[in-house]
Formats: C-alpha cells, sequence, structure tokens
C-alpha cells in the first residue's frame, strides 16, 4: 500500500514539475525574432536577432522597461547607455528588456492581460495611446509635479494629448515627421531655386528635374500609400479621406480628382520607371541615395536609414506636402508624430519610472539618442539637430495640424493592398484614373 | 502483473491532462471565440460580444480574405507541383549513383539552412532587381530581351517571384525525404529487373514510384501545413504594408488581431479565430482526400 501511495505521489509531483515548466514561461514573452511587419525606421530586415532579453530574475526593487527597440539599433544602444548612466546618477536599477517592434506588438497586450510586471513601455504614439490606452496611468500629475513641460516640444505633447482623449497619458520622444524628402543638389542643378508649396509649382520642378536628366519621384511599395493619403487629405481634410477609405465612397469626386493628378504626373513621366517593381528599400536605397531619383515622401528617419548608401555630402532637404487647388489643407498639415513612454497604471513605482523617462527624454540623453539614430531632439533646449536633419526643421515648425499615419489611406486595413497595388499601377502609367477608381470599386463588392 | 486502476490513471494523468491543456483547450476556445467581437486576443471573456456567426460572414465578403485564400491555394497547388517534381527528380538522380553524390545532395538542401530573411533579400534586391537583377544579367547576356525587360516584382507579376523564391528553398527538404524512401528499397528489385531487361527509367516508374507512396503522402502532408501557415515568406515580400499577390490567410489574421502596417487599423480577435477555424477545415479536407488517394501501404518490402 504504501508503494501505491509513493508512486501516485511521484507521478502527481511529475504532472506538476512539468505543469510548472510550462506556466514560468509566460514571463519570457516571446522574443522578436520575427522581421516582418517592422516599423519603417528599421533600416534592413533584422536578420533573426535574439533580443538581449535580461533574464527573467525576480525585479521586485527594480523598473521594469519593456523597450520597443531591438538590442543592435543605435537607439537601443544609446537608451541603454543612459540608462547605465540614470543608474549610477540615482541608484534606481532598471530591468531593460529590448522586445523589438513586434515583440511589442504581439507580446504587451498579453503580458499586461496577465499582469506582468512591466512599470514602462514604449511604441508609436498612436499605438501607445489608442491600442493600449486602457493600459496607461495618468500622467498629466506627475508632469505637472517635475514641471515636465517646460522643455518638452509642445505641439508634440499637445497631440499626445490628443490622441489620449484630452489628458496626458504618454510622453513623447524620438520625434519624426511625413514630408518630401529630397536631393538638394539635383534641386540646384536643375534650377529648382525654392521648394513647391502649390502643385502647379511642383508639377514645374519636377519638369525641371527631368529636363536635367534625372527622376523626380520615386518611392516604395511601402510607402506608396501615403502619397494617396496625402494628395486626398489636401483635397478634403484628414477625416474625410480616413470616412472614404473606411466607408469604401470611393464615388467621392475627390477620389477621381486625386487618381487624375497622378495620372497626369505618370503620363508626364515623372516616375521612376521602376516605380511598379520597387519593392521597400530598392527605391530609397538604389535610386534616392543613389543619386538618381530627386524626391521621396517619407518619413524623418529615411536619411539615416540611407546614410551609408548616400554618403556624407549628401544635401538632404525637406518640404511638406504641396497644397492643391481648392483644398481644405494646405502644408501646414502632415503626419508628425514620435515614440512615446508610458507608464502602466498598475505599476507601484510610477514616480521612478517618470523619473526615468523624463532623464531619457531631456538634457544629455536624449542628445545622445538624436546624435546616434540621427534622429530629432525631444528637448526643446537641445536646439541643435542633427546635421542631416538641419533642414526639416523649418518643416517641422512650420506643422500645425496633425494627420495620422499615411493621412488616411491605410485606415481601412481589409483596402490597404488594394489600394497600394492600383496605385502603384496608376503611378506606373498601367492603369489610368477611371481605372484606379473602377478598380477600388470592385473591390467592395 | 496485477493490473491496477490507481497506477493506471497515475501514469496517465500527465499526458491526459497536457493534452487537454495544450491542444484541446486551444481548440475550443478558438471556435467559441470566432463567433464573439473581441478586441484584444487576450481580453477576458466578460468583454467578448456574441456575434454569431458575422466574422465568417465578414470573411467570405471581403474580397481581400478571399484573394489570400486564392494565393494560399496557388501556392499549395502550383508550388507543390513544382517542389514535389524536382524533389523527386533530384532525389532520384540523387539515388542513382552518381558521383559527388552528397557534395550536391548539400547544395540543394543548403537553402534550408540560411535564413529566410537572407534569402529573400537576396531574391527581392538582387536576383529580381530590374536594374542589376541575376535574370536581368542573363537576360542581356544572352540577348532575350524578355528576360532583361520582365518585371519580377510589378504587382501583376509579384506572385511568381514570390514562387519561385520559396519553392527554390523548398526542395532539398522535400528531396530529402524522398532520397531516404527511395533508399529504402531494397536492390535486389532492381537487380532483378534489370537482369529482365527493365531500363532505368521502367524501373523508377514500376518500382520506385509504386513503392514511394507512404513516402509521397508524408511529403504532400508536409507540403499541405506548411502552406497552410504560409507567413514568413509574405511578408519578407511585402515589408510594412501586405499585398494582394503575397497576401496569405495567416497574414489576413495577423492583422485582424494585431493591427495592420503601421496604421491603427480596427482589430477583432474573433475574425482571427475564424480564419484560424476556415484553415484547419481546409487542412483537415485535404487529409481526408490524402488519405483516399494514397491508401495505407499495402505493399510490403
Amino acid at each position: 500500500m504504501k508503494k501505491k501511495i509513493l508512486s501516485v505521489l511521484l507521478s502527481t509531483a511529475m504532472v506538476a514539475g512539468i505543469l510548472a515548466g510550462c506556466g514560468s514561461s509566460a514571463d519570457n514573452a516571446p522574443a522578436d525574432n520575427a522581421p516582418a511587419e517592422e516599423a519603417p525606421a528599421e533600416e534592413a530586415p533584422a536578420e533573426e536577432a535574439p533580443a538581449e532579453e535580461a533574464p527573467a530574475q525576480a525585479t521586485g526593487d527594480k523598473i521594469v522597461y519593456w523597450s520597443m527597440w531591438d538590442a543592435a539599433e543605435p537607439q537601443a544602444q544609446a537608451i541603454s547607455q543612459s540608462i547605465e548612466a540614470f543608474t549610477a546618477e540615482t541608484g534606481i536599477e532598471v530591468d531593460l528588456q529590448f522586445k523589438g517592434r513586434t515583440g511589442i506588438r504581439e507580446g504587451l497586450q498579453p503580458a499586461l492581460d496577465a499582469g506582468t510586471n512591466i512599470d514602462l513601455f514604449d511604441e508609436d504614439i498612436d499605438r501607445v495611446n489608442t491600442t493600449w490606452g486602457s493600459y496607461l496611468l495618468d500622467l498629466e500629475e506627475l508632469a505637472k509635479a517635475n514641471d515636465y513641460e517646460s522643455t518638452a516640444n509642445a505641439g508634440l505633447m499637445a497631440a499626445c494629448r490628443e490622441v489620449a482623449g484630452g489628458t496626458l497619458k504618454s510622453i513623447p520622444y524620438q520625434p519624426n515627421v511625413f514630408a518630401y524628402f529630397y536631393n538638394a543638389d539635383i534641386f540646384e542643378e536643375a534650377g529648382v531655386t525654392a521648394v513647391p508649396t502649390t502643385w502647379d509649382e511642383f508639377l514645374d520642378a519636377c519638369q525641371k528635374i527631368k529636363d536635367a536628366g534625372y527622376t523626380p519621384i520615386t518611392n516604395d511599395n511601402a510607402y506608396i500609400a501615403s502619397l494617396f493619403g496625402y494628395h486626398m487629405s489636401r483635397l478634403i481634410g484628414e477625416p474625410a479621406t480616413e470616412e472614404v477609405v473606411k466607408n469604401g465612397d470611393w464615388d467621392n469626386e475627390a477620389v477621381l480628382k486625386t487618381a487624375q493628378a497622378y495620372e497626369e504626373l505618370a503620363s508626364k513621366g515623372y516616375f521612376s520607371e521602376t516605380i511598379e517593381s520597387n519593392q521597400w528599400p530598392a527605391g530609397q536605397n538604389t535610386e534616392l541615395a543613389m543619386g538618381t531619383a530627386a524626391m521621396y515622401l517619407n518619413g524623418s528617419w529615411l536619411p539615416n536609414e540611407v546614410k551609408d548608401i548616400a554618403g556624407e555630402d549628401f544635401n538632404w532637404g525637406c518640404f511638406s506636402y504641396p497644397a492643391v487647388d481648392g483644398g481644405v489643407d494646405g502644408t501646414e498639415a502632415s503626419n508628425y508624430g514620435a515614440q512615446v513612454f508610458a507608464i502602466n497604471a498598475k505599476s507601484e513605482k510610477a514616480e521612478q519610472a517618470f523619473q526615468l523617462i523624463t532623464y531619457l527624454t531631456k538634457g544629455e540623453a536624449d542628445k545622445l539618442l538624436s546624435d546616434m539614430s540621427v534622429g530629432i531632439p525631444a528637448d526643446s533646449n537641445n536646439a541643435e539637430w542633427p546635421a542631416l536633419l538641419s533642414n526639416v526643421k523649418p518643416v517641422m515648425d512650420s506643422l500645425s495640424t496633425r494627420y495620422p499615419w499615411g493621412a488616411g489611406a491605410e485606415a481601412n486595413a481589409d483596402m490597404t493592398p488594394i489600394i497600394v497595388e492600383n496605385f502603384t499601377k496608376l503611378c506606373g502609367g498601367s492603369l489610368d484614373a477611371q481605372g484606379f477608381v473602377d478598380a477600388l470599386k470592385a473591390a467592395g463588392n | 502483473m496485477k493490473k491496477n486502476k490507481t497506477m493506471i490513471v497515475a501514469f496517465l494523468a500527465p499526458a491526459v491532462i497536457m493534452f487537454a491543456i495544450i491542444f484541446i483547450y486551444p481548440i475550443i476556445r478558438t471556435v467559441a471565440m470566432s463567433f464573439f467581437k473581441i478586441e484584444g486576443v487576450t481580453d477576458a471573456v466578460s468583454k467578448w460580444q456574441f456575434s454569431g456567426l458575422a466574422n465568417y460572414i465578414k470573411l467570405f465578403n471581403t474580397q481581400l480574405f478571399r484573394i489570400s485564400m486564392w494565393n494560399i491555394f496557388r501556392i499549395w497547388l502550383f508550388g507543390g507541383i513544382i517542389v514535389m517534381g524536382l524533389a523527386l527528380l533530384f532525389a532520384a538522380i540523387l539515388t542513382s549513383g552518381i558521383r559527388f553524390k552528397s557534395g550536391f545532395r548539400a547544395i540543394i538542401y543548403m537553402p534550408n539552412v540560411v535564413s529566410a530573411v537572407a534569402l529573400a533579400t537576396m531574391w527581392l534586391q538582387y536576383a529580381f532587381s530590374p536594374k542589376f537583377g541575376l535574370f536581368k544579367s542573363i537576360g542581356d547576356l544572352l540577348h532575350w530581351k524578355w528576360l532583361s525587360k520582365f518585371q519580377w516584382l510589378d504587382p501583376s507579376h509579384l506572385f511568381l517571384a514570390l514562387l519561385v523564391a520559396y519553392c527554390f528553398g523548398m526542395v532539398g527538404y522535400h528531396m530529402l525525404i524522398f532520397a531516404s524512401g527511395i533508399e529504402r528499397i531494397g536492390t535486389e528489385y532492381f537487380e532483378a529487373a534489370t537482369l529482365d531487361g527493365a531500363n532505368r527509367i521502367q524501373q523508377f516508374r514500376y518500382i520506385t514510384l509504386p513503392l514511394l507512396k507512404g513516402v509521397t503522402k508524408t511529403n504532400i502532408t508536409m507540403w499541405s501545413v506548411s502552406s497552410a501557415g504560409f507567413f514568413l515568406w509574405s511578408q519578407l515580400f511585402s515589408m510594412v504594408v501586405s499585398n494582394t499577390q503575397t497576401i496569405t490567410p495567416v497574414v489576413y489574421m495577423y492583422q485582424n488581431i494585431f493591427g495592420a502596417g503601421n496604421s491603427m487599423t480596427e482589430r477583432n480577435s474573433g475574425i482571427g479565430a475564424a480564419v484560424g477555424v476556415l484553415l484547419s477545415v481546409c487542412v483537415v479536407v485535404i487529409f481526408i482526400v490524402c488519405d483516399k488517394i494514397f491508401k495505407d501501404d499495402d505493399i510490403e518490402f
């Protein structure tokens, strides 16, 4: 009988052991080795680099920070360095875990739901505030108590409040702006003396560039829908564009007008000959950075991404998407944003976490991040931007209306690939304006 | 040995409990989720909103999902024919006693060792490049204008490019399975056939092929499973935003669960679950058909 009881006990222990072994993996959120669905700031498809995760140790007295960067990226290196300095200065220890974009995107919400101890995390301004809005601690009081806003970018702070429904739930860093980036040397050689602010000036500039023997505009599949979104939003505003895209209102005359504008660009030969075949990053790397194409609508991370190809002597220019005749929005509107830090509403170390956020987004640490990643500084006292981005500053300063990503063109996931396919054909000249509209209409059936 | 119920229960319990937790529970939960509208994949059940068959109806009414199903079918069928055909051919050649057998085998298997990310980058940014690509160079060399001008990556041909690149990487794996199946066949059959005057092709047709039935079934099953979960290559061939030529149901599922691209799009894990259920049904159907076509080995050797 004794033997029997012993065997049953041993078997039970084995089952419990196996189950416990499975259970403990919950803390080790999925390591980021999926390269897909990267945020565009990534330079090249990350090669299954295992995220450098701190071992899942008892983190009782440490701030736990889940970061959106991959350990090998310059942003991650800058943040690591700054956090070491922070710990040395304040004695507050930080458990820094680089999850990568996909790791955060797929793993954060399940981890928060499971009650994982995470004090602080970061991601894109829109995703943090909309997708994870209900998990965030309201930061208004902490910001006020620490006088945070005296040296913060007012426009971005306002944007953070706007997306969080009127209150501050995130702190921006690594600001970015989405606009036309161009090769200033080609502009000069072609005799384009001022950046185009209207559609006519834009057409004029394209013609001059083409006459000078360069390709005026190029793009890649990853960003091409933004051309459609920006033009539509110039015509009828971003909220209306988003409505059209979400509801499939392709009869809206702005759709045809936009398509006609791009049909004209295509028919005049202003697009790269290979625009239909440009799979990111072919266009930005082999055309813009190599100096054969002049303009590319992209984010301010672009100069950093292509700096090794473009070389140090590449003269970057930047201008906001031109205004169009009879349109609602002008050059003051654009997609701009930032990565943002947010604190878990359940965090017991909110004050220390906010202290870390303040440390990382101000002064030396902010400057280090800006320098290492060729990014825009968040601290308004860091007035000196990296040289590659000096021409972006006037554009950023001139913006007052904020578009979300793609200016609404990608608001409907069921339509994005269909818009991309047909808009690419429109730019390549294998589809005309009416054909474009018809194709979108057909997709709704 | 005495039969002892307690011992039977105690020893079976671990396996049964693990099976229930790891297989049965997720299946039941996924099927249940497919009838609800659920924003976050880990939302508490109290937040689920019952929507009946709405998720399935929406899927069938969404052109993009239908496109994704068509893409996966094309990959399974055309890719399957190409990969199985080449794998069998290479396996037959390699086992025919040629020289440098292991060298050739290693070369054909090589793409399986290289990371898919590196392979896809090589194909996309080099081989298919319309400016300096491999195919363009070959076309230029041979003065084949149609080849050097061929736009592999435009919206009309991207699927073909994906298929070529994917099959290139998959042939080696299935070739190994075929080769091991062929090597299992005793040499005496071939010797006897040779004495009877059968040539190589006849031997292949009447000895190798029939005896490879079980292995072929294994290969088709493996191929079907990997096709149903086609995700990585689709993502690599359409960075950031998905593409009508490369989107597959699993990518569509991902977009519904985690959002698409960089935009904040509507999320519904219920739709994701419904996609999963539909894919499972497809795979089960394929298994049943396979079982019917390739009846269990009736030949013993």
